[in-house]
């Protein structure tokens, strides 16, 4: 989760000169920036011939990031994106395979079966599924990862509170019980078969990425001997892990690299790779490190503001999709009733007014904004679910485009009209707006800078909160005060998992919902997306468009960019894919020439 | 002699209490924990309430104090919340990485910057002094980043003569190839680092020996027939290098510093980085264990200065 806190504070690199004339002149640009310009290809279809000389080489992959990795091998234990990445080779001993919706699939380590009726997942293990050490995956291994996720020791930042819906798993959680109830082993822990009890039954089981259901394994075999609270420290997870995916580990330098060979007892297709070298390398040799061809393709996401530098490379195809995540401004709407550990709306909140919130939108030009910062490779985006999530993103749910007659319109209906400079509350109180944004790249001040500006010229007196923005520890300790006043609006960024539903987000009890929107449709169109008709798959869909639109007129939350997921690749490898249904994406590289062309 | 050292030594423990009590405090008074930003959507406040519970940071700071001074005691300086290793541990794997590389750039830092300075001073005034200081007032004008990323460009990434990240070549394998490979990665960062800091000692050095040179014990010699030779090595040079002594003691004990600059952009995974992304995520463990480190690494240099200064300077010892 460090990956978050880096990304959050994370953004583009170049500062424009010309950015506000580009933004606030004209009308004509307001079609710009709403649909990335530039399109990828989900693979790369390398037409060369792979052969066993070549593949017996290495593929060289660079992991960018300014900190040296954790090095913790354990899925369940991991806090990071960046150990994530330098440890994908194993396979991250994941369970399932996906489609391209994610919905789980067969073939995987295991296979899943839901019983609506029962209220059970039945997760059965494949026969020939074995970890690098040979010793077989078990029942027991399922079940196990759950003990280590929901240990009242355990310092796994995974835990989630929705596990609880798994019968048992809340006694277990606080310590009550030394086992969870709700998984049982029908073939005893040496079998295959692991059945979870569930008290609630949501659709969003179906799909991989939900937060109810963990979905990698954990040897207990290999680790029983080891205290849970010590697991993220021990030999076993640190210095001689194992792993049930297509490589093995045959040497870690700590921090800098990981390096890969096949693992024999991998139960899908034999890799065809030899060796494989993850090494960290500074964000900032981004463009150099590809354009002196050290590396065949990066495991992390490229930055928009580096296109530009790599889009013309003759040996690299780059290949993307669209993200998940987003860019977006929130509202300080009320506080965190502590005791109930639940939001609540102010109906006295300074920026309660709906108009209001809507009129600072149409104040911006958006589009202008991420044409000119994000090199085609970014939008703006019209809802808070991204078009990745293509049966579920609402297409018609309308945009905040760039109006300003309509904003100061909309200003005036609700009452706060302009008495000199600046306009005053309804009540005639004078209105000073805090914005709370995070110190970041210089691109990013600016528009910072830009927002205060349009919204000056809309009257509103927006001042920074804390007078500048704000280093990003204190930028969060701030929003996440119970209760505070020092940011009526501020700009963040949210992360998304592969499964959709918002309530982790935007919920009652969300930790997210750092602005406290909560309102009686809010929280009813977020359960119908998981109730019993939402098993009906139009039905979803539905809540999910409505809640789009739901949002988008709230304006509590409104979006302000996503960006493509893209990766330069090089024309010596092949079998490339970003595409979410290429479970086997480490067995189906292939080399067609001995070095990075 | 002796007496010096050992109240000194003795003095070093109320000082390093005292900074312990402060960087503690100091650490915590930071906005944010080492949970703050790291909520995702599976998350809820009560895990990270679990979280925090669990790790003793809602106790009152005297209380976390005390637990971790016990700790300290036996040799346990906590657990990384960043890293979820012991602390001890991870400063044993940079240190060493740190350790190597600063020696290495000091190495070749005296080594360049002590003849370029006696010989600038020797030659006082001529073509050679005028390309000595040229060199060192471009290196001291020039912010060391600049240094540090065009070498990178240059010699790493345009004639690919060096390696470019991290410390050790993941394919090396046994004791020769990956001795060889570590310093092959130590190189570049080393010698750009030692062309960076030689400046000052050669200026020092430089300007101590035009110093001794005009002199009265110097003329007093030479006018008694003393060859030059013999002036400049028992006279000139052991008095021109009592500045570069004072700083000995630092160089010695900074050499476990490490340079955020360095291993920032040739992904070194050293003391720098690990301190500032302690700072970053605010993870107190490593904070207060690497002030505490540096605040007695800083007592030792000065210790070891002074120890330096008066093993060549007798007057210094009579004080």
């Amino acid at each position: 989760m460090s990956k978050y806190k880096k990304w959050l504070a994370a953004g583009a690199v170049m500062l424009s000169a010309g950015l506000f004339a580009a933004c606030s002149s004209s009308q004509s640009q307001v079609k710009s920036g709403y649909k990335p310009s530039v399109k990828l290809s989900q693979t790369y279809d390398n037409p060369n011939k792979t052969s066993s000389t070549y593949n017996n080489g290495t593929l060289k992959v660079a992991e960018f990031n300014n900190s040296p990795f954790a090095g913790i091998t354990d899925p369940v234990l991991q806090s990071n994106a960046e150990d994530q990445d330098m440890f994908d080779p194993g396979g991250n001993d994941q369970l399932f395979f996906v489609n391209s919706k994610n919905e789980i699939v067969n073939g995987g380590l295991a296979n899943l079966s839901l019983d609506k009726k029962a209220k059970t997942a039945t997760v059965t293990v494949r026969n020939n599924a074995k970890w690098s050490n040979g010793m077989p995956v078990t029942a027991k291994d399922v079940e196990y990862a759950y003990e280590v996720l929901g240990n009242k020791n355990s310092n796994s930042q995974q835990f989630s509170p929705d596990m609880q819906d798994i019968q048992g798993m809340a006694a277990y959680h606080a310590g009550k019980a030394s086992s969870i109830s709700g998984i049982t082993m029908p073939k005893g822990p040496k079998g295959k078969v692991a059945v979870l009890h569930f008290t609630t039954f949501a659709p969003s089981l179906k799909y991989s990425g939900n937060s109810v259901m963990w979905d990698s394994v954990e040897p207990y075999e290999y680790e029983k001997n080891v205290p849970i609270a010590k697991l993220s420290s021990s030999n076993q997870v640190r210095k001689n892990p194992i792993f049930t995916g297509p490589y093995k580990l045959s040497k870690m330098v700590d921090g800098e690299s990981t390096s890969w060979v096949p693992n024999k007892y991998y139960f899908g297709k034999k890799p065809q790779i030899q060796h494989i070298n993850i090494q960290v390398v500074s964000e900032d040799d981004f463009a150099a490190s590809l354009k002196s061809k050290k590396f065949d393709f990066p495991i992390t996401n490229g930055q928009s503001s580096e296109y530009p530098n790599v889009k013309n490379l003759s040996d690299y195809t780059i290949v993307g999709k669209e993200g998940t995540g987003y860019d977006y401004f929130g509202f300080n709407l009320g506080h965190l009733d502590t005791k109930t550990q639940t939001s609540v709306m102010d109906p006295n909140a300074k920026m309660g007014n709906v108009k209001l919130r809507q009129a600072m939108m149409y104040a911006l030009d958006q589009g202008a904004l991420v044409k000119k910062f994000d090199y085609g490779m970014g939008w703006f985006p019209n809802t808070l679910i991204s078009p990745y999530f293509k049966q579920y993103y609402n297409s018609k749910t309308p945009y905040y485009k760039y109006n300003m007659s309509k904003a100061e319109k909309l200003l005036d209906q609700a009452g706060y009209k302009k008495h000199g400079k600046w306009r005053t509350q309804p009540n005639g109180k004078p209105l000073t707006i805090n914005f709370g944004a995070m110190q970041a790249t210089s691109s990013q001040t600016a528009e910072y800078n830009y927002y205060l500006q349009q919204w000056h010229k809309l009257g509103l007196n927006v001042q920074y909160a804390g007078g500048k923005p704000m280093e990003m520890n204190k930028f969060y300790d701030t929003l996440e005060k119970p209760k505070q006043s020092q940011m009526d609006i501020f700009a963040g960024a949210f992360g998304v998992n592969a499964e959709p539903t918002p309530t982790g987000i935007y919920g009652a009890d969300a930790s997210f919902n750092m602005g406290h929107f909560v309102t009686k449709k809010n929280t009813q169109l977020m359960d119908n997306m998981n109730n019993d008709k939402a098993w009906n798959n139009s039905y979803r869909v539905k809540q999910f468009k409505d809640w789009q639109t739901y949002m988008a007129q709230q304006a509590a939350y409104v979006p302000t960019s996503m960006t493509m997921n893209w990766t330069p690749v090089n024309h010596r490898v092949k079998g490339y894919s970003v595409a979410s249904d290429d479970n086997e994406f480490w067995s189906n590289l292939a080399l067609t020439a001995s070095n990075p062309k | 002699m002796w007496k010096t050292i050992l109240r000194r030594v003795l003095i070093m423990i109320p000082e390093l209490i005292i900074l312990s009590v402060l960087v503690f405090l100091m650490a915590k008074a930071m906005p944010g924990d080492p949970f703050t930003g790291q909520i995702n959507p599976k998350d809820s406040l009560t895990q990270i309430h679990h979280l925090m519970r669990i790790n003793g940071l809602y106790d009152p700071w005297y209380e976390q104090y005390w637990h971790w001074v016990v700790h300290l005691f036996h040799g346990d300086l906590g657990t990384s919340y960043e890293y979820q290793e012991p602390v001890t541990r991870i400063i044993a794997q940079r240190a060493g990485n740190t350790l190597w590389l600063a020696l290495l750039t000091m190495i070749l830092t005296y080594v360049i910057a002590l003849p370029l300075g006696i010989y600038a001073g020797r030659h006082e005034g001529h073509l050679q002094d005028t390309l000595v200081r040229i060199y060192t007032y471009a290196t001291m004008s020039v912010p060391f980043f600049v240094v540090l990323v065009l070498g990178s460009w240059i010699f790493g990434y345009g004639l690919n003569w060096f390696p470019t990240s991290g410390s050790v070549s993941p394919t090396a394998s046994g004791f020769l190839p990956v001795l060889l490979s570590r310093l092959g990665h130590m190189i570049l960062p080393a010698v750009l680092g030692a062309l960076f800091a030689t400046s000052s000692i050669t200026q020092y050095l430089r300007s101590g020996i035009i110093d001794a040179k005009h002199s009265d014990y110097v003329m007093t010699a030479q006018s008694k027939g003393v060859p030059m030779k013999a002036i400049y090595k028992h006279h000139i040079f052991r008095n021109a290098l009592l500045p570069i002594a004072a700083f000995a003691g630092y160089s010695i004990t900074g050499l476990l510093g490490g340079s955020i600059f360095v291993e920032q952009i040739f992904s070194y995974p050293g003391m720098g980085l690990l301190f500032l992304n302690a700072i970053n995520y605010r993870d107190y463990t490593v904070i207060t264990a690497l002030v505490l480190l540096y605040g007695f690494l800083n007592l030792m240099g000065t210790l070891l200065s002074d120890i330096a200064l008066s093993a060549i300077d007798p007057r210094v010892r009579v004080k």
